[in-house]
């Protein structure tokens, strides 16, 4: 048996091309693998973070953005405690998407979902989207938002870590005596009723 | 030495002292000297012996000078040698280069005339082995020494001739060959294509090679396609045609590598396989999605993938029956496994094939990589990425409706032929159904499709599944003062008439607990249906599946840990509705009933009695319901039950038992009374209900003391854990009429 307090599942969604391996890899290998192919289907990595003395094991789902794998990705959404949401700031079409992804969000995820809007590849020098008008949709949306550069390994371990830390205080809310003694299981019970919106943890702001 | 300061002595004492030091100083001063002397013989004696041994040495300088002269002089001598031996082997290299060239020469003039008379026999591997002698020559070189020897003319002609020779025998392989291939001459096919490589022509070989390869496979195809198109309904095949389509086209390029990987690797050298399957894969890509383009068209596939779409986008509210999507399930399956099993034999033959032609790990990994992205990024692969992505949706489609139907079909059924509890027959129907739609995904071999299905099939259970039968359990279970034997009857006809029957509230709670049936019945299921899928994973993927994707499959099956979390909520929630409705209404009562026929606890010894008719009244009562409900509802439900009805009269005789007044006789009787009860309730279930009652049993020990000081006997000592608080210890004493509140309140606790 697993010595850990929590189990989070983190799934990365977003266009194909934005950087989700990249990030995946950098946060739970330390690496930048540099022309790195295109995910097909999921793949999925483990990093187990300490928090607080608190030991949290992230299952991390990084899915292919190609639209031929979306009835896959679409699969992850629903059990997911914390949803990535992953933009190219040098790329404009890829902040066009969101509004589609964020259709998908509502239409699969749970209403409680930890969401977060990710810009990545600050490193490049073309940029098109500027940090505010990120940081305005996210605030739109109610999510979180962070620049990120896989390549510069900027911001990326911070954003892992702001999502567990997030995510243990969610779990708190919900479940003031924590009386998970490790071992399998979801640390978070699966909500026990769908309509139960959770209007007390709107989540906007900025993790920083 | 110390040296003595005579104006410091000031008296007589320290003149003495003085006086004795220097004496003692003397004596060490004579010792010494005395030692030093005896010394002097064996000094000389030893000063005389190096004299003699001086003598000795001038010899030995004189020779060792000699010694080294003769040592120069031989090293001279060796490297007079050496320097010759070079010269000898320099001079045997050029002798045997140069009789390489003589031979080359030679050879050359050989390899002219050759050349001509094979090409005139037409004995082109006679031709081509000269043509493969002459290109191992280095033609500068043979140049210069013709030119030394001055056979410049006779050799540029040959040089000429064999330029000739090899540009004309490469034509004519290349147009005999492409003869043969258009003849269908798979012997010169074979022969010229053993030729190429001695013209160093070994891309140009496989690449006309595979053409002719791809070009019989691509006949083959289409000849197979044709047959497909035209299998008539009945056939035993016709539901799996175009995956059967698929797997021949799959066995053909497996045949061929078969066939022609010995042929390949002895005259073009291991290494080559994966430029073979970069050719062949051309054709297969080609082939691949002409099949899966029939498969579209004649399953009618574009028209489902669009209602299903739709409907689930809930655009539009036409459906499909799942019924009409059960064979096309299968066959989408079948496509990708046939895919993902010819995708490993690829893998599997050129990497083996890498493995031993190539050393340079970078090399190495990088033909690798071309590998894995030709196996990813084909056009075979793509289409079934699609395809499995297509099988998902509808497959999903599919459990949806099917669980959906089985909710409107239910019908109230007996568990099985040995258990007689009710529930309803979706739960057996929905568990069917995901265990159907999850093994039907294993059968396609792909991990990703596996995780998604169970992913899906995980919210439904979830989600729609749990939620029906949360707002069936909402509806209550009636209250009413009315034997529960009559639900049961009602419940025991309904399958016997196929509907339920009886008045308005017997029909819902025999639904009420026909659905605690079904949600405690669905907790052992999903835990089954965890265990068979881990051990049929292991059946369907055998060694296939890396630990990697084993373990993404276990993190997806734990999605039904979850569902069981969320079932054990509602059947919690049935529960605490049956308790409000059906056990407090009664129990209250009954112990009112109970505590009022035993009107008090102050007694006479001669009023003491060992068989309580209040509580027997009360236990008959009591066995009524639970035997209403033994009979309608699952083992571990019953159970749940009891300890609910259990937990409902310790909580509620505690609060009676504080309501009145006792004397040591009616604590003993009270006493006597627990005991008949829980002695009834440990027969009644399979776990100990002692400790629902320690409480209780606590108090009677304080009801039944004898003076307020033996308390001190048991708290703080003792094997007893008190459940009581201090202060409820004093609460239960001052019931006791016969002791005295100040002793009470003396007590220390």
């Amino acid at each position: 048996m697993e010595d850990y307090k929590f189990l989070f599942k983190v799934v990365l969604v977003g266009n194909a091309g934005v950087g989700k391996t990249c990030l995946v890899r950098r946060f739970t290998q330390g690496l930048f693998p540099p022309g790195q192919g295109a995910t097909i289907g999921v793949d999925f990595m483990i990093k187990t973070v300490d928090i607080n003395g608190e030991k949290v094991k992230l299952q991390i789902w990084d899915t292919a953005g190609q639209e031929r794998f979306r009835s896959i990705t679409q699969s992850y959404y629903r059990s997911a405690h914390a949803l990535i949401l992953v933009y190219d700031v040098s790329s404009q079409p890829t902040f066009d998407c969101l509004p589609d992804w964020l259709r998908e969000i509502e239409e699969y995820a749970n209403t409680k979902v930890l969401r977060v809007l990710v810009g990545n590849k600050t490193d490049r020098e073309d940029r098109e989207i500027p940090t505010y008008v990120g940081e305005d949709f996210a605030q739109r949306n109610n999510m979180y938002f962070m620049e990120t550069s896989a390549k510069e390994a900027d911001n990326v371990e911070k954003l892992f870590m702001e999502i567990a830390h997030a995510l243990i205080e969610q779990a708190k809310v919900r479940e003031p005596v924590s009386e998970y003694k490790g071992g399998a299981g979801p640390a978070i019970h699966v909500n026990s009723s769908r309509n139960n919106s959770a209007s007390s943890e709107s989540c906007c702001g900025r993790l920083l | 030495m110390t040296t003595i300061d005579i104006s410091q002595v000031s008296s007589l004492e320290e003149l003495d002292a003085l006086e004795e030091a220097l004496n003692k100083e003397e004596e060490e001063c004579d010792k010494k000297i005395d030692e030093l002397l005896s010394n002097r013989s064996e000094i000389e004696f030893q000063l005389r012996t190096l004299s003699k041994k001086l003598a000795n040495l001038k010899p030995v300088e004189a020779e060792a000078k000699h010694f080294a002269e003769v040592i120069r002089n031989t090293a001279t001598l060796a490297e007079d040698v050496s320097a010759k031996v070079r010269v000898l082997d320099k001079a045997k290299n050029r002798v045997s280069e140069c009789q390489q060239r003589v031979n080359d020469l030679l050879d050359l003039q050989q390899c002219s005339v050759g050349v001509a008379t094979a090409m005139q026999n037409e004995d082109f591997e006679q031709a081509a082995a000269h043509v493969h002698r002459f290109l191992t020559m280095d033609e500068n070189l043979l140049k210069h020494t013709a030119m030394d020897v001055s056979e410049g003319k006779n050799m540029d002609a040959s040089f000429h001739k064999l330029h000739e020779a090899e540009q004309k025998l490469k034509q004519v392989v290349i147009a005999k060959f492409d003869e043969a291939v258009k003849d269908e001459d798979l012997a010169s096919v074979e022969r010229f294509f053993k030729i190429f490589p001695l013209l160093n022509m070994h891309e140009e070989g496989l690449g006309r090679f595979t053409t002719y390869l791809c070009s019989k496979l691509r006949e083959t195809c289409q000849k197979n396609l044709t047959e497909a198109k035209l299998t008539r309904d009945k056939d035993k095949r016709a539901s799996v045609i175009y995956a059967d389509s698929l797997t021949l086209l799959f066995e053909a390029i497996a045949r061929i590598v078969e066939i022609h990987q010995p042929l390949i690797e002895t005259y073009y050298g291991p290494g080559r396989m994966l430029s073979v399957m970069e050719y062949i894969q051309k054709e297969c890509d080609h082939q691949a999605k002409m099949i899966v383009d029939e498969f579209r068209k004649h399953r009618d596939f574009i028209r489902k993938i669009h209602i299903v779409t739709q409907y689930m986008n809930q655009k539009s509210e036409t459906k499909i029956d799942p019924k009409e999507l059960d064979l096309v399930l299968s066959e989408l399956t079948l496509l990708n496994a046939r895919t993902e099993l010819y995708s490993r034999f690829v893998k599997k033959r050129v990497t083996n094939d890498v493995d031993v032609s190539i050393t340079d790990e970078s090399e190495k990994s990088e033909k690798l990589s071309n590998l894995d992205r030709l196996l990813k990024d084909g056009d075979t692969f793509r289409v079934m990425q699609v395809v499995l992505g297509q099988y998902i949706l509808l497959e999903q489609y599919f459990m949806a409706e099917s669980v959906q139907k089985a909710v409107e079909m239910d019908t109230l059924i007996e568990a099985s032929s040995q258990e007689s509890f009710v529930l309803s027959s979706m739960t057996d129907d929905v568990f069917f159904i995901v265990k159907k739609c999850i093994k039907r995904s294993l059968s396609s071999q792909s991990v990703d499709g596996v995780c998604a299905v169970i992913n899906n099939a995980c919210g439904i259970l979830e989600s729609d599944f749990a939620d029906l039968l949360l707002s069936q359990l909402r509806q209550g279970f009636p209250s009413g003062y009315l034997d529960l034997a009559q639900a049961y009857s009602v419940l025991q006809s309904s399958f016997q008439h196929g509907k339920l029957q009886g008045s308005d509230i017997e029909k819902s709670r025999a639904h009420f607990v026909a659905y605690l049936n079904n949600t405690d019945t669905s907790m052992e299921y999903v835990t089954s249906l965890k265990s068979s899928l881990e051990s049929s994973m292991n059946d369907s993927f055998g060694q296939h599946l890396t630990p990697y994707e084993k373990d993404k499959i276990t993190s997806c099956l734990q999605g039904l840990a979850s569902v069981n979390i969320r079932l054990k909520s509602v059947f919690e929630f049935g529960l605490s509705q049956l308790k409000s409705s059906a056990v407090k209404p009664r129990v209250k009562p009954w112990l009112d009933a109970f505590f009022h026929a035993r009107t008090s606890y102050e007694l006479d010894e001669d009023q003491f009695t060992d068989d309580s008719v209040p509580m027997q009244t009360f236990i008959s009562d009591l066995d009524s319901i639970l035997k209403s409900f033994k009979g309608c509802l699952s083992p571990s439900a019953y159970e749940a039950f009891i300890n609910l009805v259990t937990t409902e009269i310790a909580l509620q005789m505690e609060k009676s038992v504080l309501k009145n007044k006792f004397n040591r006789i009616g604590g003993l009787q009270l006493d006597k009374e627990l005991r008949i009860l829980v002695g009834y309730l440990t027969n009644a279930t399979t776990w100990s209900v002692r400790d629902k009652f320690s409480r209780l049993t606590q108090m009677t020990i304080l009801l039944t003391l004898e003076k307020v000081s033996e308390v001190a006997d048991y708290w703080g000592k003792g094997p007893v854990t008190w459940r009581l608080t201090a202060q409820e210890v004093r609460q239960v004493l001052s019931l006791r009429s016969d002791f005295r509140s100040e002793d009470v309140k003396r007590l220390k606790l």
